[in-house]
């Protein structure tokens, strides 16, 4: 089952990117629509379970879209007066509009880091820089190890009778101790491993990859279809006029426009159709079975 | 220390992004763009920036050792980033910055910040973050000398450091909410982040005394018995 994750990382990376961008930079109603639909659709089709987010995304779109209205005073039609100051609808429209665009981008976003796991982020940078990808390498392979040193250090120095938990003044001091024990080794084993990989010829040839990422025919079909259907919604978009002040002034359906949405909406989609076109395949390969 | 290994391409990228790309790119936004572009013109000027310090690193060759120091440093950034309210991030880029030179300090606070963020989200943010930690440990190792030699001068740049990154990152969440930029909506962003900027303000202050003596010491002596 090869889900839309597991195409090549540049694919993955070149298709957020595209879907971000678009949805960053405009302010067409339509295709923020669509944006927000279907990003929160695909982050909670990877994320399974966990409402945690989503209700952090609705705190965050109601106060983004009160803010605007609040402190900013453009547009012709006035709805009311508060504490003096104009509350206008244009103002209101354009707060919805930009807190849709933030939350819909933050969604994307969301996806992304699920999508570029280190091995991948590692991937993509080590043909850029073989030295700029042994640090990242090697302080992502750290950040684990230190957390288990950190266990591990702090064990020992209970069992020496050297850690008291119960005083606040003394654990501080423990774990200063703790924190450190851990330094001193991190850097003393970090040069051992350095002198080691010298020893060994680290840096004389091309740097490898743990997974190697192939490009193949699949991939580069999904890279030419997002590439012609981002190009279809910039179409779109410049297509249709939008602007909100001084009065809202939106003209969202020139043929252009219609068929930039039709192509945002399936390239918004594509992560989800692919994964369950496989789903399906994968069904009806075990029930075959 | 050298990052990009191909003398040729670092070359060219060091005189072709300066005097090219980021005028060509401010041009193209003065000129062709409208409003609406000032986001993709800044994300694209912070990249092209972490591209050139990246390609201006190559002060001293000595290889594997230093380079694995700055992945210890930027580990511990990295986990630091996990404690709750105090983070020691800019201390530890500052630290890697006034004992390994100025592009260690850089390199530190760039890849802390690309690599927490697996861990706390990728996004547009991540070049302008990486590019003003870089920076605070860049200039930590400019200033590495009046830096080590007073601790008040530390503290002082502690604060300074946390201040500027705030009001710094504060213009790209105006630029990103409202196209252009908003003296109104600039003020409120500063203000509500005030008491998110007095902490991290403090905490870097903190962290720089506490970690001042002990994290010196253990540099140094690494330093010193490794010749790094």
């Amino acid at each position: 089952m090869r889900e839309f994750h597991d195409y090549n990382p540049v694919a993955v990376a070149l298709y957020y990117l595209g879907v971000t961008g678009i949805t960053m930079f405009t302010m067409n109603p339509v295709i923020l629509g669509i944006s927000l639909f279907a990003s929160v659709l695909n982050y909670t089709l990877y994320a399974k379970g966990g409402i945690k987010p989503h209700l952090f995304s609705a705190v965050l779109f109601c106060v983004l879209a009160l803010l605007n209205p609040l402190l900013n005073h453009n547009g012709a039609t006035v709805l009311f007066y508060l504490n003096d100051r104009p509350i206008t609808a244009e103002a209101t429209v354009y707060g919805v509009c930009a807190a849709g665009m933030v939350t819909a981008s933050l969604y994307w976003l969301r996806s992304f880091s699920k999508a570029m796991t280190s091995d991948k982020l590692l991937y993509l940078f080590g043909r850029l820089s073989p030295k700029l990808s042994l640090i990242l390498s090697m302080s992502i392979r750290y950040v684990e190890l230190l957390r288990v040193r950190w266990r591990k250090i702090q064990q020992t120095q209970k069992a020496l009778g050297l850690y008291d938990d119960g005083n606040l003044i003394d654990a501080l001091r423990g774990r200063a101790r703790v924190l450190s024990i851990l330094i001193t080794w991190a850097l003393e084993n970090g040069i051992i491993t350095a002198e080691s990989m010298d020893a060994r010829g680290y840096g004389s040839g091309r740097r490898t990859s743990f997974a190697m990422y192939k490009i193949r025919v699949s991939d580069g079909i999904l890279m030419l279809l997002c590439a012609v259907l981002a190009a279809g919604a910039i179409i779109g978009v410049h297509a249709a006029e939008v602007s909100y002040y001084p009065t809202i002034h939106l003209q969202l359906t020139a043929p252009w426009s219609i068929a930039g949405y039709i192509g945002f909406a399936v390239l918004a989609g594509l992560p989800v159709m692919i994964n369950t076109k496989e789903a399906i395949r994968w069904h009806y390969l075990i029930s075959a079975g | 220390m050298t990052v990009i290994p191909n003398q040729t391409v670092r070359k060219v990228l060091r005189y072709l992004i300066p005097f090219v790309a980021i005028p060509a790119l401010v041009l193209l936004g003065a000129t062709v763009f409208d409003e609406q572009r000032y986001l993709i013109l800044s994300l694209g000027v912070a990249v092209l920036a972490i591209l050139l310090f990246i390609a201006g690193i190559e002060k001293k060759n000595i290889g594997s050792r230093r380079m694995v120091i700055v992945a210890v440093m930027t580990a511990l950034a990295v986990v630091g980033r996990f404690i709750p309210v105090f983070k020691p991030i800019t201390a530890l880029c500052v630290m890697t910055g006034l004992y390994l030179g100025a592009e260690a300090g850089f390199l530190c606070g760039a890849m802390s910040v690309l690599i927490s963020n697996i861990y706390f989200g990728q996004g547009p943010w991540t070049p302008f973050q990486m590019l003003g930690f870089g920076l605070i440990g860049l200039f930590a190792g400019y200033l590495s000398r009046p830096l080590l030699q007073s601790r008040v001068l530390l503290a002082l740049y502690g604060v300074i450091a946390g201040i500027a990154y705030s009001f710094i990152m504060d213009i790209w969440t105006v630029l990103w909410y409202s196209g252009g930029f908003d003296a109104h909506l600039y003020l409120a962003a500063i203000v509500s982040a005030l008491p998110y900027t007095a902490l991290y303000a403090v905490s870097n202050v903190g962290y720089l005394l506490l970690l001042r003596k002990p994290m010196g010491e253990k540099l140094g002596r690494i330093k010193l018995k490794y010749g790094v």
